[in-house]
């Protein structure tokens, strides 16, 4: 028997400590959470130096804008995230909201705030309705999203019994519609704003940049934020510690909704009349980001910069593939080896997966 | 050290990166004895049974199992070979979405060569056959998920005896077990003991230990630091080795509180149980104990609104008190410090000062924006005053040991004044220091609120509470005074046979 | 083709939706079956619904279906072949005497249109390949519409310029469209095609725009965008008015929408000429060439419907605004000879 009584009784739980810790070296905690952030970088340099054109101002802002709408629709998406959830229907919100915002300007001649707020309110319904479905109806959220999803899908088609919305279209009565596109509606997908160069930066760009910050300090700077990751990483703590759980939920779900249908605007704005369109791609394109960002700066967790990240790195290869003239299998195929690449990154390099 | 020994390790190591877990772990198993493990948490219990069965691969070292080197690759190898293992955390040990009976027959629904068809009627036979041999009463075709904890622990180690082991691990099984339920498992530990399995038995529990240890070895910091065997076991020298110091048996210095901050008056948690009525005093400790499923939690939760009163009334401090949700509990001073704090209080994704903070952000905040330089600092006095062990209160939450953790919840809720504050099972996979440390930090901060802890371990009350009340069957039926108490009206009380009338 | 001032009157009301109004009162002129055309029910089985083209193109099957008071059964598998397939067998269960296969894969959809040939159902296919020769195909020359937009777009620029193409492989009628785009390049030397680019990621137009967007700022040199695909000529437009180069690019394409002569309308708008054939026009060709098979005649085996040109000029001249105003500005867009015996009651307008 050889027992030792000189140590203090602290010291057990300090060998707890230093031996729980010790999987991660200075250079593994450096690669997690600056890697993606270099791979992208290296990204840049890479297609800049192979592709005439592509380091340049204008080349900057056509990558934002081609995510911008993808990219607002993932900033939503992340919401939903951070609270636990997911939301399958942000595609076919964006559709709707584009078809209603083409609806009320060209067939009911209404003017673009009109437009903007039905688009808004409808937003704002869808969430409420996935929100109920999921926190009261306790529907899973990938089924209720699903199932709103296909809803819309159908829903937008009726008014115009499956016609894309354009000026001089023939509506289902047979009268033919004379509204036309407001063009301060329009102005939203195309206006640009002076910035260094005259017409530089487009307007989907500056409400990308601004809905991102928003929802960034909103998630990382205020206690709704906070108490929403509370609530998705342990609800019933959250709940004991007295968070309104459901109504953080149905606000995730609200914020995801109105993302959606501020994308579905600017699409509306962009295309310039209400293309029958299932959003698939988009909700694809915007959950894919949103993954993606799990791997910035190390997170492991859903967080907005990291979307805004995930979302211009997807920009930035496609762009840069364009350019150098690669066909449309092998950027779907680029976009999820990142994907891939990312979530790897994410759990099993993090060290977030316990023991 | 014993010839006829069927298990042996010998000088295992095991590192996770630059720090070493085992250092060099010797420990021989003979047939037909219970060899104890004791060790604090952190001191690397956890690691060497899993590398023993096969979820870690050793550094260096041997196994040895009946003579032949064993090195399983994995857990199905070293349960094919006879080195069964029931782990501390049950729902491991279980796939709660499954019936009781498919979870008994688990093992042989997997591996090579098995029938591919699943039959599920003899796999109800031969589960009927396992639960008999076992003594367990369970339907077994509810579902693992729709049972209580303490039936899921039963079914975890139903399976495990239906492989026939010759060693069997048992991690802290007894930990989430009603005394009853105990009791069972002893009774069975005792046959399979008497019919030549070597066993390992990792517990904290000195009563377990008690009950059944023929040998103990006291593991810490990686080393054995003492192997006590005999006639009769030196169990303080076991604990002392464990902890590297000699624990004070002082008796607490009792106290009788001053005002009433909280009363009950007939409540009733449950329709048709007899209400009860108890009062709570300003500065005192009262510890409300009774078996497992009695009501314990439920009163806790309905204290904290989480739960509707069926009847009855409360008042705290001088005013009616009828909350209808957490956060109304938590605005009148009524704070929780819930049962199992990995479903009910951590949250994963969060760091140290960010799970101290959650509940009192709005006070922590400007505006909704969140102040976390503000929570930072209330964070580090906590860490100060309980004595969590970490390098910043920005550490995750998963690099700490269990009692860290159970700290930080403690500490979430000592950051704020209460009227009120409630524990319940705060020392649930607690090792001996922190639970001292916790203990010691609740009596010193005890005035200026009352304190309600609910515990199962009549040790844990002892050493805690200045007042004990008694429950079963959902209501109160004994109160003591934390001095020269009637240990056998108390323990009548906990099982049942007396109930005295309010 | 002759019409009577009744005829007018009542496909007016048909294509106003009061359907089968009045048919009664030609039908003793009708072959049979189309004596008692209610109770002649035909299907048509989509696998593309998406866009205007096929948005139009169900209108003139409906149309045509109206005109000749036959009941329409529409099916729509949504681009999921093995779907479409079982539509088929539905179709035959429905009891229905015909058939019309509107695009789909060849390898699903031959079996299928055999099935219903064996179940003595009539069948006609349209830009699907089903290998039978009892079934007519319906086709719109891909050909001639790459052909006729390419030689406006020599006839604008010479044979000397640098070309953006926008291609998506495994679509028929966009790889037969890319067979004249290839033999052009090998006939005029001078034309360079600097890049290739295309994506059918939904919504199309927004989705080409972004990649156009990245070729133009590769390539600000191309002066001639091949798009033979309105989606797709739509997606370049936006990109190369977001460029600020709608001056110095013009836009070649395929098809015609409403939407699409809006754009072509605008202020220097890029968009040069497109060559179409009335998707409407395709529509009622496939009920009548089935209307024939039914009646026992014989339309051909292949039933071509011949493209038209449309210039920015044209629409600007005639000052044509909508698809109505085309088909009536154009007459050779809005009308056809293709499988229209005598005796078959043909839609005005659109």
């Amino acid at each position: 028997m050889n027992t030792d009584a000189t140590n203090t009784a602290q010291s057990a739980p300090k060998a707890t400590k230093t031996a729980k810790a010790g999987s991660s070296t200075p250079t593994r905690d450096f690669a997690i959470r600056y890697g993606f952030l270099l791979l992208v970088f290296a990204i840049v340099v890479y297609f800049s130096i192979m592709a005439d054109g592509f380091a340049s101002p204008q080349s900057a802002v056509f990558i934002l804008q081609s995510v911008s709408i993808t990219g607002i629709l993932a900033l939503g998406v992340t919401a939903t995230l951070v609270a636990g959830g997911f939301d399958l229907s942000i595609g076919s919100v964006a559709t709707t909201a584009m078809m209603a915002s083409s609806y009320v300007m060209v067939v009911m001649n209404g003017d673009a705030l009109s437009a903007t707020l039905v688009c808004l309110a409808i937003g704002i319904l869808i969430g409420l309705i996935n929100g109920f479905l999921i926190v009261y109806m306790r529907v899973p959220d990938l089924l209720a999203t699903l199932g709103m999803m296909f809803l819309l899908l159908g829903l937008q088609r009726i008014p115009t019994e499956g016609r894309s919305i354009a000026t001089g279209m023939t509506l289902p009565d047979g009268s033919v519609a004379s509204g036309t596109f407001s063009p301060s509606f329009l102005a939203l997908g195309r206006y640009r704003f002076d910035f260094v160069i005259p017409n530089l930066v487009p307007a989907s760009v500056v409400v990308l940049v601004v809905l991102a910050i928003v929802i960034w300090f909103f998630l990382e700077y205020t206690r709704f934020g906070r108490m929403m990751y509370a609530v998705g990483s342990n609800e019933r703590a959250a709940s004991l510690a007295g968070a309104p759980v459901k109504g953080y939920k149905i606000l995730a779900y609200v914020i995801s909704a109105i993302f959606a249908s501020i994308g579905g605007i600017l699409l509306a704005a962009r295309l310039g009349r209400g293309d029958i369109a299932s959003g698939n791609n988009l909700l694809l394109d915007a959950v894919a980001a949103a993954l993606t960002g799990f791997a910035v700066l190390g997170a492991a967790k859903p967080n907005a910069f990291g979307t805004a990240i995930g979302a211009l790195f997807v920009g930035i290869l496609l762009q840069g593939l364009t350019m150098m003239n690669a066909p449309y299998y092998t950027q779907d195929f680029v976009k999820g080896v990142v994907l891939v690449f990312a979530l790897v990154f994410t759990f099993a390099l993090s060290g977030r997966n316990r023991r | 050290m014993n010839a006829t020994a069927i298990f042996r390790v010998e000088n295992l190591r095991k590192s996770f990166g630059p720090n070493r877990v085992l250092d060099g772990v010797s420990i021989d198993l003979q047939p037909g004895t219970v060899t104890v493990l004791m060790g604090a948490n952190g001191a690397g219990k956890s690691t060497l049974v899993k590398t023993v069965c096969g979820v870690y691969q050793p550094d260096s070292g041997s196994l040895t199992l009946d003579g032949a080197p064993f090195a399983p690759a994995s857990t199905a190898e070293a349960i094919r070979a006879g080195v069964v293992t029931v782990h501390q955390n049950i729902n491991d040990g279980v796939i709660a979405d499954l019936d009781v009976a498919t979870n008994l027959m688990l093992d042989r629904l997997t591996g090579w060569g098995k029938p591919v068809l699943f039959n599920p009627f003899r796999i109800r036979r031969e589960a009927r056959e396992v639960a008999d041999k076992m003594g367990l009463t369970v339907d077994l075709r509810a579902e693992v998920a729709d049972l209580p904890l303490a039936d899921r622990q039963m079914v975890a180690i139903a399976r495990a005896m239906a492989h026939k082991p010759k060693v069997l691990i048992l991690d802290e099984p007894t930990s989430s077990l009603s005394s009853a339920e105990a009791e069972r498992l002893f009774d069975l530990v005792e046959r399979l003991k008497a019919g030549g399995v070597a066993i390992l038995y990792i517990s904290h529990r000195m009563s377990d230990i008690r009950r059944l240890a023929d040998r103990i070895v006291s593991l810490r910091d990686g080393r054995i630091v003492g192997t006590f065997d005999g006639p009769v076991l030196d169990y303080e020298g076991a604990v002392n080795a464990m902890l590297g110091e000699i624990i004070s048996h002082d008796r607490i210095e009792v106290r009788d509180g001053g005002d009433i901050v909280f009363s009950a008056r007939n409540l009733t948690l449950k329709a048709g149980r007899k209400p009860f009525s108890f009062d709570l005093k300003d500065g005192e400790i009262v510890a409300i104990t009774g078996l497992v499923g009695v009501g314990k939690t439920d009163l806790a939760e309905t204290l904290f609104g989480a739960r509707r009163v069926v009847s009855g009334d409360m008042t705290l401090s001088g005013r009616p008190y009828r909350p209808r949700s957490a956060a109304d509990a938590i605005a009148t001073g009524v704070f929780l410090v819930a049962k199992d704090r990995s479903a009910s209080s951590i949250v994963p994704d969060f760091n140290i000062y960010e799970n101290i903070s959650l509940p009192f952000l709005k006070n922590l905040s400007l505006v909704g924006v969140s102040a976390r330089s503000r929570e930072r600092e209330r964070a580090r006095a906590q860490i100060d005053a309980l004595g969590i062990v970490c390098r910043t209160e920005r550490d995750e939450m998963f690099t700490l040991s269990g009692g860290n953790q159970q700290k930080v919840t403690v500490a979430r809720w000592l950051a704020e004044p209460a009227r009120l504050l409630i524990l319940d099972e705060p020392f649930q996979g607690v090792d001996i220091a922190a639970r001292r440390d916790i203990a010691r930090k609740l009596r010193a901060s005890a005035d200026g609120r009352a304190t309600l802890v609910f515990l199962t371990e009549l040790d844990e009350a002892f050493e805690i509470a200045d007042r004990i009340l008694v429950m079963s069957e959902h209501t109160l039926c004994g109160e003591h005074i934390n001095r020269n108490l009637d240990m056998e009206r108390l323990l009548a009380e906990i099982s049942g046979q007396t109930m005295t009338v309010n | 083709m002759d019409f009577t001032r009744r005829t007018f009157g009542k496909l007016t009301m048909a294509l106003m939706g009061a359907a089968s109004f009045g048919t009664m009162a030609y039908a003793a002129d009708m072959p049979k079956p189309f004596d008692d055309p209610g109770k002649v029910k035909i299907a048509l089985v989509r696998y593309l619904s998406t866009g205007d083209f096929f948005e139009s193109y169900l209108a003139g099957v409906t149309a045509q279906s109206k005109a000749l008071g036959v009941d329409l059964r529409v099916f729509d598998s949504r681009q999921d072949a093995a779907l479409q397939s079982d539509m088929v067998d539905q179709a035959i269960a429905l009891g229905v005497k015909g058939i019309i296969i509107q695009h789909g894969l060849t390898e699903s959809m031959k079996a299928a249109a055999q099935r219903a040939v064996d179940a003595g159902i009539k069948v006609v296919a349209f830009d699907v390949n089903v290998e039978n020769p009892k079934i007519p195909q319906i086709e719109q020359s891909d050909r001639d519409l790459a052909r006729l937009a390419l030689e406006q777009a020599v006839k604008d620029n010479g044979d000397e310029f640098k070309a953006g193409y926008v291609y998506v492989a495994g679509i028929a009628p966009l790889d037969r469209r890319n067979e004249t785009w290839e033999a052009f390049k090998k006939k005029y030397p001078g034309i360079n095609q600097v890049a290739m680019f295309g994506t059918m990621d939904n919504p199309i137009a927004n989705s080409v725009a972004n990649q156009a967007r990245s070729v133009v700022s590769a390539h600000p040199d191309i002066t001639v965008m091949f798009a033979p695909y309105d989606e797709f000529a739509k997606g370049v437009k936006i990109a190369v008015d977001e460029a600020g180069l709608s001056k110095s690019v013009k836009i070649y394409s395929a098809d015609i929408s409403t939407p699409d002569i809006s754009a072509m309308r605008e202020p220097d708008s890029a968009w040069a000429a497109t060559a179409a054939t009335n998707p409407a026009l395709v529509g009622q060709v496939s009920v009548r060439a089935l209307a024939m098979l039914l009646a026992g005649e014989d339309p051909g085996h292949n039933v071509v419907v011949p493209p038209t040109l449309i210039t920015q000029k044209d629409l600007k001249d005639k000052d044509i605004k909508n698809m109505e105003e085309l088909s009536a500005k154009l007459p050779q867009f809005a009308q056809t000879d293709v499988a229209a015996p005598k005796w078959m009651p043909v839609p005005k307008g659109k």
